[in-house]
């Protein structure tokens, strides 16, 4: 027997018709379901809206109206308060995340480490409507603490403190699942590292300073990032805690839809925040080429 | 020496002690709300007070559960999460195989392609949905539903399929087809078992999200199927009172017994590894 008469076994898909088998469903599904709502998302936000219609007209002009309406001080205000209290949200998380990190993957026995990562799990498997009625419990303006911010002299019902609210809504969300992307990364720093920086004289917090950090640093960029991603495109929390005050880009999609039937404006602002998640997801993409590269 | 030594324990014990300082209270900002919730669902007074509860009772159980519109929501969400794991699972499945196994162009493209929905936020997703089903004339609700989970729960299944499909080795179904078996025996007796982590992972995750999901079901849900979150939400916003926090106890038991078979069959080091991220 030659070695060229060896051929592997064929086990790779004999023919079109078992790729059709496989992966035709999953295709079906994409396209029906994914890719056309999007580009019909697309069009109608092309459409010139007729106030007092659900949905735009048939045949209705084509118009950037919708676009041009959304250069408005209200809405500016809504992409700041967004990005602005999102970032706010992904830096706390992370400010928290990292020592916890640290903490489970190297100062804690198997025991504990499993019990704190079921917690952290549950935490991410859990609802978002359970973590947020919990919030609005404990720290909203009807809440258990409420006697307790009126003797400390903050009023509930201020513009600041539904900030701090939402906010904390989306920082019990963002450590859990910061904590395990970061976990990843702790795990692969070798601990050696740390002893031989502390033999040779420098003091604990020094050490960490000068290796930890540097080398967890790409995975804490891109969990800085995905972090924000979800803080961006939360919708429930700031809904539910923003009492109507504070408003998410989400939100106001929502009330395009809910409140006005203003589908191409709606439209429009989906495709504004689809822009704004494929760029935070570009630089994470960058990031962790970077991270390949060094 | 010394003293730049008692300086640096010093130093040492300062950053230590903030550490342990940040992680307590950032574990209790995690537990205690939770903890509360659970502590305020058995309060016995009829209306939201300060803590701790007075008395303990169960009345706050007994006025979710005679809910009409709770129960029925609570049915169509259990529903709906099972018909969506079971379609998830078994397209996601069958796409990781034919992505694994399956030789031809643009195959990562495909690959990251199928796992794009993962990063359009899901409200784009819900109201694009809407906008596109309406307009193709399907207006049943569950059905509408059904499509807008499996959208979501696809790329979990597909993902941890995938990754368990490539993380085992291909040797063994070659070696059953040396032995004699079929393409398909040997599909049905050694690859899919192999896939069994990926696959269980899959359905927990689709299962989870799928009982969760606000985002997407507040768009197309209609009066004829509306989920148990939705009739949830709308609750809270009209008025705030504790039979949510009696939900948010059955809700939170559901979700850790997924946790405990997560832990049996899965391991949580292996969806750790992973990674969890979600919006």
């Amino acid at each position: 027997m030659t070695k060229a008469k060896r051929q592997p076994v064929a086990i790779s898909i004999p023919d079109r018709r078992d790729a059709a088998l496989t992966l035709g469903p999953a295709l079906l599904v994409f396209a029906f379901g994914f890719l056309s709502p999007l580009i019909n998302l697309a069009i109608e936000s092309l459409k010139e809206f007729t106030p007092g219609r659900v949905g735009s007209v048939e045949n209705a002009a084509a118009t950037v109206q919708n676009y041009y309406e959304l250069a408005n001080q209200a809405f500016a205000s809504v992409l700041m308060t967004t990005f602005w209290i999102g970032g706010v949200a992904a830096i706390i998380g992370q400010l928290v995340a990292f020592p916890l990190a640290y903490f489970i993957v190297r100062r804690i026995s198997p025991r504990m480490r499993a019990l704190t990562l079921g917690f952290l799990i549950t935490l991410v498997l859990s609802s978002v409507l359970i973590k947020t009625y919990a919030i609005e419990l404990t720290f909203g303006s009807v809440g258990i603490f409420r006697p307790l911010l009126l003797t400390l002299g903050f009023s509930p019902n201020s513009r600041e403190y539904i900030n701090i609210v939402v906010t904390a809504g989306l920082v019990h969300s963002i450590i859990p699942v910061a904590t395990l992307t970061l976990i990843g990364a702790m795990q692969s720093i070798d601990p050696r590292l740390l002893d031989a920086a502390q033999s040779l004289g420098a003091p604990g917090w020094k050490a960490h300073l000068s290796i930890t950090l540097p080398l967890s640093f790409p995975a804490l960029i891109s969990s800085t990032l995905v972090s924000l991603t979800f803080a961006i495109s939360a919708f429930v929390i700031p809904m539910v805690l923003g009492r109507g005050r504070v408003l998410f880009i989400s939100n106001v999609i929502y009330t395009r839809f809910s409140d006005i039937a203003n589908y191409p404006s709606g439209a429009a602002i989906s495709l504004v925040m689809l822009a704004a998640a494929l760029a935070v997801v570009a630089v994470i993409t960058f990031a962790q080429a970077w991270k390949v590269s060094r | 020496m010394s003293r730049q030594s008692l300086a640096a324990r010093t130093g040492d014990r300062i950053a230590v002690s903030l550490a342990y300082g940040v992680i307590g209270l950032g574990l209790a900002f995690l537990a205690i709300p939770l903890a509360i919730t659970c502590l305020m669902a058995f309060d016995a007074r009829t209306y939201l007070g300060p803590l701790p509860p007075p008395a303990l009772s169960l009345h706050w159980f007994e006025r979710l559960v005679s809910q009409a519109d709770i129960l029925t929501s609570l049915r169509t969400s259990l529903i709906l999460a099972v018909l969506t794991t079971v379609l998830s699972v078994t397209v996601g499945t069958a796409a990781a195989v034919g992505l694994a196994r399956g030789n031809f162009p643009g195959k990562a493209a495909l690959t990251s392609a199928f796992l794009s929905p993962l990063i359009v936020p899901p409200v784009v997703i819900g109201f694009g949905l809407l906008l596109f089903l309406s307009k193709a004339g399907i207006t049943n609700g569950m059905a509408r539903l059904l499509l807008g989970h499996v959208i979501v729960t696809l790329p979990y299944c597909i993902r941890t399929s995938l990754a368990s499909l490539l993380g085992s080795d291909q040797r063994l179904t070659e070696a059953a087809m040396v032995l004699g078996a079929t393409e398909r025996q040997a599909f049905w007796t050694i690859t899919l078992p192999l896939m069994r982590t990926g696959v269980v992972t899959g359905a927990i995750f689709a299962f989870a999200i799928s009982i969760d999901d606000v985002s997407i079901s507040l768009f197309l849900s209609d009066p004829s199927a509306t989920t148990l979150p939705v009739t949830l939400v709308s609750n809270m916003r009209a008025a705030f009172d504790l039979t949510i926090a009696a939900a948010a106890v059955v809700l939170i038991a559901v979700t850790a017994l997924l946790i405990v078979v997560l832990d049996r069959v899965v391991g949580f080091d292996t969806v750790v590894g992973q990674g969890l991220f979600r919006s």
